[in-house]
């Protein structure tokens, strides 16, 4: 349904052998393609065909649930010999699958099989039989690799699509779970699941959703990422606005506060839209442990991103325009570290923020096998060792890591990435205008997110345009306890606003 | 291509203005502290430079004095202050300066100038900890201390922990002394520094290497400033009572004779843990009284004055012990202040925040009515602990019977 323009559909031949052939042409004679020939004792004078993909398939359900049965049938003798009888008593009483389907055109069947079916032909009738028999050997559901939790679920996405959407109606078991399965890229075909609570989700949203995947016309969907870029509202912003996670938990928090969930076949990652910018600072596992924790923990991660975009920008600024903002010691230590040093702060800054990037990327791509070398290189001689050659000062040392240290808090990779990048901006500014330049540019950062949209929910709801129900602030900057969060957060025309009726706090239980 | 053009554009704007003021930490020699010297008709500025690299722990440090002391001369200070660039590799960078220590001479001379460029200048400022000297600035600023590393931090931190601990000076900022001499009675008082110990002066790493050191800075005696100019020292003790009767007395000990008439030896001595003065001017006839009521509250840190302290009719003796020995610290103070004529109390304040008319009348010959005024005092002294024990050790040691 999402292709503009469908491909003309041929008609089966009632030959096995044209069809057979027709099939093996399409597939240009590829190895793969399983052709099985045989002859059934309830009509020996007519020969059937299976068809599938190797490793696609579940052989064993082949053997025992299709060529089994189909070889060894006895049909009741009503239902002669006639062809089109024959496709349905196949159907209705002879094959023990769940999945079965009839084709008409070769385009259909050429599509099953590629998804994993197994493909039946009948001489003499222009339909043909499909059936489920997909199987192939997927990773295990393992614990989260990239969003991890100390208590919490520890089950993650997988590559397999049917697995991760049931993964997620294993947490909501409801029929209002409802998901619509789209095929986009030309080329791979790829299933793409849109979730969302029926009578929650704004069908508003909805809509819109199936409406930005319906435009995609790529030839290949490889990752979420792809369809992450087609269908955010804006494309040129360095703020993530769509979530992405590979906990199903999340995904399923996300969908009871009303946003859809999109999945897509090939990735654990998963998208939730539409999200605000203090989405991002949630971490699963917040609505896990206790409210005081998880709110302090919420804080810390709060003023831990505003250090990793603004700490080296701070230090280029104080250090070479506001010194005298600095206690008299540390002033005199700085300096004192600074003595013999050949470059200015903003250059040093730059040096070891490039070297900390390119570390980082470096850890993250070489083959595990070397990775002690590359601490060893990254900690000893490039840290310890720099400052002892007096090319970096110590100070600039403690002011990277740390930023690098406070930008690893942030529960989503993206948003962190975001800060990462602005970080460089701010830190030229800082070493050409001080103080002003961060003011600037912090500025220039906050117009910029205040303008942002998430499928049309403002970005930096509840704060712009602020919210003046009170509800809505009570999991923003910290979590409140669950009882008193009786509102949905998203700051839209939910269809069901509150997700719980109120006056639930637990009364102090004395003895 | 229209971002890319606005982008460029504001780069430009960056590349144009930006930087101007921007200055390396290794391009500026950070002061610690300021010397006002007058010789031979001219003002010799003293800037004590701290050297990082001497302070900072590793090798090197304890080898070489941690500071450098080098003075310029000129008609003026910022005069004399660009001519330091003469001499100096560095930018001379005053927001960190800790000190102003002004010499005996400029002090005579009035050191208007110095106030001067301190409020005109955002570099300087006003919460730097002023002194004067009994000799040459530069001499205070060239000696070292034990245990600082940064003389003038060290001398910093002497002042404040005089003031909260016996109150005998209190720390003067520019900002004070601007505030008293821009104020009613156009007086006010600094502190004194003076080297004490033998002559030689403690300006080499080598003399820290020893248990004692030759000579030291110390605080000494309090200089009353009229105008802007030194009018006359009193002494510690006398500066004690200045302290008292400013409110300036926060944590003190006080030590007392246990007779009566306050004569003998000071056997005992009691903290004030906190005191208030209030001041309260009036007019007798053509004359003015300060009525002085000061309550401050205590505890006894060592009695030899015998009784029992468990009784409280005895602790209101050793109370009233103490009240005497405050009222004749403010006695010795006030009468020291009243021979040099200098209004360094704030008692014109007093009269005309409250009797602003009779203070018109009287602002100009001031100087001569001041020193005509007489004090009335009421000390109000609370003991409210006597200490671990009652009785004191020699009471205690009198076994019954023998």
């Amino acid at each position: 349904m999402t292709q503009t323009k469908k491909p003309a559909l041929t008609p089966l031949s009632p030959s096995l052998r044209a069809n057979v052939q027709a099939v093996n042409a399409r597939f240009g004679g590829s190895s793969d393609l399983v052709v099985r020939l045989f002859r059934s004792d309830a009509a020996p004078e007519r020969e059937l065909g299976l068809l599938y993909l190797e490793g696609l398939v579940n052989t064993d359900v082949i053997n025992e649930s299709l060529l089994a049965p189909l070889m060894s049938m006895k049909l009741p003798p009503h239902m002669e010999r006639k062809s089109d009888r024959l496709v349905e008593a196949l159907r209705t009483s002879v094959v023990s699958i769940g999945g079965m389907k009839e084709a008409a055109a070769l385009e259909e069947g050429l599509q099953q099989l590629t998804d994993g079916w197994c493909l039946i032909f009948i001489d003499g009738s222009t339909v043909a039989l499909m059936a489920a028999v997909g199987g192939t050997k997927e990773r295990a559901i393992g614990i989260p690799q990239t969003q991890t939790v100390i208590r919490g679920p520890q089950r993650g996405f997988v590559e397999e699509l049917g697995t991760n959407i049931s993964l997620i109606r294993r947490i909501i078991r409801t029929p209002d779970l409802h998901v619509q399965t789209h095929k986009i890229g030309t080329q791979t075909h790829s299933n793409v699941a849109v979730m969302h609570l029926h009578g929650v989700a704004d069908q508003s949203i909805v809509k819109e959703v199936y409406r930005r995947l319906a435009a995609i016309d790529l030839d290949g969907i490889l990752e979420s990422g792809y369809i992450e870029e087609y269908i955010q509202d804006e494309t040129f912003t360095m703020f993530p606005t769509l979530l992405n996670s590979e906990r199903p938990d999340a995904v399923a928090a996300g969908l009871l506060e009303g946003r859809v969930a999109i999945l897509v076949d090939g990735t654990p990652i998963a998208l939730v839209a539409p999200t605000t910018f203090f989405s991002f600072f949630q971490s699963p596992e917040d609505y896990y442990q206790r409210f005081d924790i998880a709110s302090f923990v919420r804080t810390i991660r709060y003023a831990a991103y505003v250090m990793s975009m603004l700490l080296p920008a701070l230090y280029i600024a104080v250090t070479t325009f506001h010194q005298e903002m600095l206690p008299t010691t540390l002033l005199i230590s700085l300096a004192a570290q600074r003595e013999g040093v050949p470059f200015p702060g903003l250059v040093e800054a730059l040096l070891m923020e490039m070297t900390f990037e390119v570390l980082r990327e470096a850890g993250l791509r070489m083959p595990r096998a070397i990775g002690p070398a590359i601490s060893i290189v990254g900690a000893l001689v490039l840290g310890q060792s720099a400052v002892q050659a007096g090319i970096v000062s110590a100070g600039m040392v403690i002011v990277v890591s740390f930023t690098a240290i406070s930008n690893f808090v942030m529960p989503e990779n993206n948003m962190a990435a975001t800060s990462r990048v602005i970080r460089f901006g701010i830190m030229i500014m800082a070493g050409m205008l001080g103080f002003f330049g961060i003011f600037i540019s912090v500025l220039f950062v906050l117009a910029h997110l205040a303008s942002l949209r998430s499928f049309g929910v403002p970005y930096m709801s509840p704060i712009a345009p602020g919210a003046k129900n009170s509800g809505l602030w009570r999991d923003v900057f910290v979590r409140a306890p669950w009882w008193s969060i009786m509102l949905r957060p998203l700051d839209m025309k939910l269809r069901n606003p509150r997700r719980q009726s109120s006056g639930r706090k637990p009364p102090a239980q004395r003895h | 291509m229209k971002v890319i053009r606005l982008l460029l554009l504001c780069s430009l704007l960056l590349l144009q203005t930006g930087c101007w003021n921007r200055v390396e930490l290794n391009d500026i020699a950070i002061i610690s502290a300021t010397g006002v010297d007058w010789e031979n008709g001219k003002w010799v500025l003293t800037n004590q430079i701290v050297i990082p690299k001497a302070i900072s722990g590793q090798a090197g440090g304890g080898r070489t004095a941690a500071v450098n002391v080098f003075s310029s001369t000129g008609d003026n200070f910022r005069i004399a202050i660009s001519k330091a660039s003469q001499e100096s590799s560095r930018r001379l960078y005053f927001s960190h300066n800790q000190i102003v220590v002004i010499g005996q001479e400029a002090a005579r001379k009035g050191f208007g100038p110095l106030l001067e460029a301190y409020l005109r200048n955002h570099d300087s400022r006003e919460t730097v900890d002023v002194f004067l000297s009994k000799s040459t600035a530069r001499l205070m600023l060239e000696q070292l201390m034990p245990l600082e590393q940064i003389p003038g931090a060290a001398i910093q931190r002497m002042i404040v922990n005089e003031e909260k601990n016996s109150s005998s000076y209190r720390q003067m900022t520019i900002h004070q002394v601007l505030m008293d001499l821009l104020g009613h009675t156009k007086a006010t008082s600094i502190p004194g520094l003076a080297l004490a110990g033998s002559e030689e002066s403690t300006d080499k790493v080598e003399a820290l290497s020893h248990t004692s050191t030759p000579s030291k800075v110390r605080l000494s005696e309090l200089g009353l400033i009229y105008g802007d100019k030194l009018v006359g020292w009193i002494s510690d003790e006398q500066s004690k009572g200045v302290m008292w009767l400013t409110n300036n007395v926060d944590k003190a000990t006080v030590s007392f004779a246990c007779s009566a008439e306050g004569k003998g030896r000071e056997g005992s001595s009691a903290r004030i843990l906190h005191s208030s003065t209030k001041l309260k001017p009036q007019q007798r006839g053509d004359k003015w009284v300060m009525k002085v009521d000061i309550a401050a509250e205590g505890s006894l840190l060592e009695s030899d004055c015998g009784g029992n302290l468990m009784k409280p009719e005895e602790v209101r003796e050793v109370e009233q012990l103490v009240e005497k020995r405050i009222a004749s610290i403010i006695a010795d103070g006030w009468e020291a202040v009243r021979k040099n004529k200098t209004d360094v109390l704030g008692f014109g304040t007093q009269i005309y925040k409250q009797y602003p008319k009779a203070w018109k009348a009287m602002e100009s010959r001031w100087k001569e009515e001041f020193p005509l005024m007489e004090i009335e005092l009421t000390v109000n002294m609370k003991l409210s602990s006597t200490g671990m024990s009652g009785k004191s050790f020699k009471e205690a040691q009198k076994k019954p019977g023998l």
